[in-house]
């Protein structure tokens, strides 16, 4: 929802220019969506806190090299976040991993606390389906569902088009249903 | 019994019961608060990091740099004149 009073123009013109409580204003208002996208694919509480601080810094930092082109400042600081992630990745796999059950739950907007205690089995099952996947496809999966972002948002930030990332959306949904059949979990809509 | 229900729907039901379960995991959460309190004051006092960019302007460094070799040069220069002029009559 817009919020009328934040003009995201102005305040990047004066973060900037270095002010800093500009810049705090844009940290509020996308925290929680990357702190989301970076939990979503590391699965790790500590290491998304530590991403996601990385992620801000960077951009404070290179925030002078940021010029409007039609992309919006979100899909900028997106990229950030899906190039430090990728590094994470990648040096990640050359250490030991942690087992994917060691996820901490974290509550989900607009549940009561006590249901999120009980995610059910099937979708934890899902989730490690998912960071199964290759990063360019959890990462639409996350967009898409998490932030809710069209295909011409998520292609601005993943550096595809609208086309490309309908029909890779399109692919991983077959992917998943094909992993889905061998994990019994059940996909007949009840 | 479920992979048997599976064979029975047909594959286009089958990716929209996908989706919907897909959006049943992939909620979006809220950071604890602690965590989003603590960023804040990370990124509120990048001490290195401002060390790191101060260190990055290098028209700045070369400014600096260039002021301290010259002032050393003036410095030696004075002094060796005093040396020449009062030392030499000392001896």
């Amino acid at each position: 929802m817009p919020d009328t009073e934040f003009n995201e123009e102005d305040v990047l013109t004066r973060a900037s220019q270095g002010d800093r409580d500009a810049f705090g204003q844009l940290y509020e208002r996308y925290i929680d969506r990357i702190f989301n996208y970076v939990y979503y694919r590391t699965g790790n509480l500590h290491d998304a806190e530590d991403l996601t601080a990385r992620v801000f810094q960077r951009a404070m930092n290179h925030i002078r090299n940021y010029t409007d082109r039609g992309v919006p400042f979100s899909a900028w600081l997106y990229r950030i976040a899906h190039n430090l992630v990728a590094n994470w990745h990648r040096d990640r796999s050359r250490r030991q991993e942690i087992p994917i059950n060691d996820v901490p739950v974290l509550p989900s907007k607009g549940d009561h606390p006590e249901r999120n205690l009980v995610r059910s089995q099937e979708q934890d099952s899902l989730l490690r389906l998912i960071r199964r996947l290759p990063p360019e496809r959890q990462s639409l999966l996350i967009l898409k569902f998490v932030e809710n972002m069209s295909n011409a948002e998520i292609g601005a930030i993943m550096g595809r088009s609208e086309g490309a990332v309908k029909s890779l959306y399109h692919r991983t949904l077959l992917a998943l249903r094909d992993q889905l059949g061998d994990q019994s979990i059940n996909l007949d809509g009840e | 019994m479920k992979n048997s229900k599976l064979e029975t729907v047909k594959p286009e039901d089958q990716l929209f019961a996908l989706e919907e379960h897909l959006a049943g995991a992939l909620k979006p959460i809220t950071p604890p608060r602690e965590v989003v309190t603590r960023l804040r004051e990370r990124i509120r006092f990048p001490q290195r990091d401002e060390i790191v960019l101060r260190l990055g302007n290098w028209k700045r460094l070369f400014l600096i740099y260039s002021g301290v070799m010259s002032g050393m040069l003036v410095i030696i220069t004075i002094a060796r004149a005093f040396f020449y002029f009062f030392g030499k009559r000392q001896m």
